[in-house]
């Protein structure tokens, strides 16, 4: 019997080596852009670009972390002199997500709850030459456009994972309902 | 010989009697409003409702056709004073359109530098199938919607497709001989 528990011990401890460390999942806050998410990993803050059509060209805001092997990015564009035209340029970024890519899911996502709601889209794409699958979420409210990618690398093994969900849906409006001890996100100056 | 003709004259002349007179289509167009568009059908103006939890309730300027048993409605409702909201306005609208049906398409629309999305939903207990394109353009919401009654038979009726796709935000896209639609009420 006791032969039995150290062996069951023994692999259970080697299953445990095996396994890829599982970095904890914490909640972010960024009360100035006004938005909080739950991601795994080192949250890193940098400046990105974009260029749409419509857009034109802009500077981003990105926080990214990636753990085993699944890439975390959320990135936020401020468009705060052209709300108005908030639904055509949510509608091109979404364009541009799945342009040319195979297109798993589309779907409505909806975050908050009556008036407070802020409607937006879940898409899910295979990247091509087999780089990954990129769920994404797209939203514009308060004059940002802020869109949650996770991509599942190759090197991952299973795009099925469900971390990218975990991911885009944690994602909050509302920020009474982040809750406490949440990390404090930095807001870095663009040009 | 003379018999044969006869056959195909009377069999062509029934044919005519049978076939549901199609109306010719026009083009419409709003200035003030700024889009144009192509229906079948005698042009009537409604008012019509329209309630979101995010848009609360409104008014709707109805802009109906109905032909060969399809129904043709431009749909604009004013948000000018939440404007800034349009992108969740748009998706609420949009939402409530396909909420509770069963969703045939959901695409995206893009027209004249305009990002929208093109649904087409089954009414529920078979009373039709309806597409409909969504817009939002100069704080309003431009919705087309075509649908296909069942005594009109053809689900697959290119028509609503016809309809929807007319859609132009550049008033320099419209023809020539576009009928200017009547001013929205004050």
């Amino acid at each position: 019997m006791r032969r039995w528990t150290s062996a069951a011990l023994a692999g259970a401890a080697l299953m445990m080596t095996a396994m890829p460390a599982q970095a904890a999942w914490k909640s972010y806050i960024n009360r100035q852009l006004g938005f909080s998410f739950m991601a795994p990993g080192e949250v890193k803050t940098d400046v990105g670009n974009f260029r749409g059509a419509i857009a034109g060209p802009r500077q981003t805001i990105v926080y990214r972390s990636v753990e085993d092997n699944v890439e975390y990015k959320v990135t936020v564009m401020s468009f705060l002199q052209a709300q108005a035209e908030g639904a055509t340029l949510l509608g091109e970024r979404q364009y541009m997500f799945q342009d040319r890519k195979t297109v798993l899911m589309d779907t409505f996502s909806r975050v908050g709850s009556g008036q407070d709601t802020v409607y937006g889209r879940k898409i899910v794409v295979d990247l091509p030459d087999n780089k990954g699958r990129t769920t994404g979420a797209f939203y514009f409210t308060n004059g940002r456009l802020i869109a949650l990618e996770a991509t599942v690398l190759p090197a991952k093994g299973n795009v099925a994972s469900p971390d990218p969900d975990r991911f885009i849906d944690s994602i909050a409006f509302v920020l009474s309902h982040t809750g406490p001890g949440a990390v404090e996100l930095e807001t870095p100056k663009l040009e | 010989m003379r018999l044969t003709a006869l056959a195909i004259l009377v069999g062509a002349a029934l044919m005519a009697i049978t076939t549901p007179a199609m109306a010719a289509w026009r083009a419409y167009i709003s200035h003030p409003l700024g889009f144009s568009f192509s229906a079948p059908g005698e042009l009537k103006v409604e008012k019509g409702a329209y309630r979101g939890a995010v848009a609360g309730a409104r008014d709707a300027l109805v802009y109906g056709f109905v032909d060969d048993n399809i129904e043709y409605k431009v749909v604009v409702i004013d948000m000018s004073d939440k404007a800034n909201d349009a992108a969740t306005l748009l998706g609420e609208a949009e939402y409530i359109f396909q909420e509770g049906k069963k969703v045939l398409m959901d695409t995206f629309g893009r027209v004249d530098r305009q990002f929208g999305r093109k649904l087409t939903i089954d009414l529920p207990n078979n009373t039709g199938r309806a597409t409909a394109a969504f817009y939002f353009i100069n704080g309003r919401i431009i919705s087309l919607q075509a649908t296909v009654l069942p005594a009109n038979g053809d689900y697959d009726s290119p028509e609503p497709a016809r309809f929807i796709d007319s859609i132009a935000f550049f008033t320099v896209r419209a023809p020539d001989d576009a009928i200017e639609l009547p001013a929205p009420p004050k």
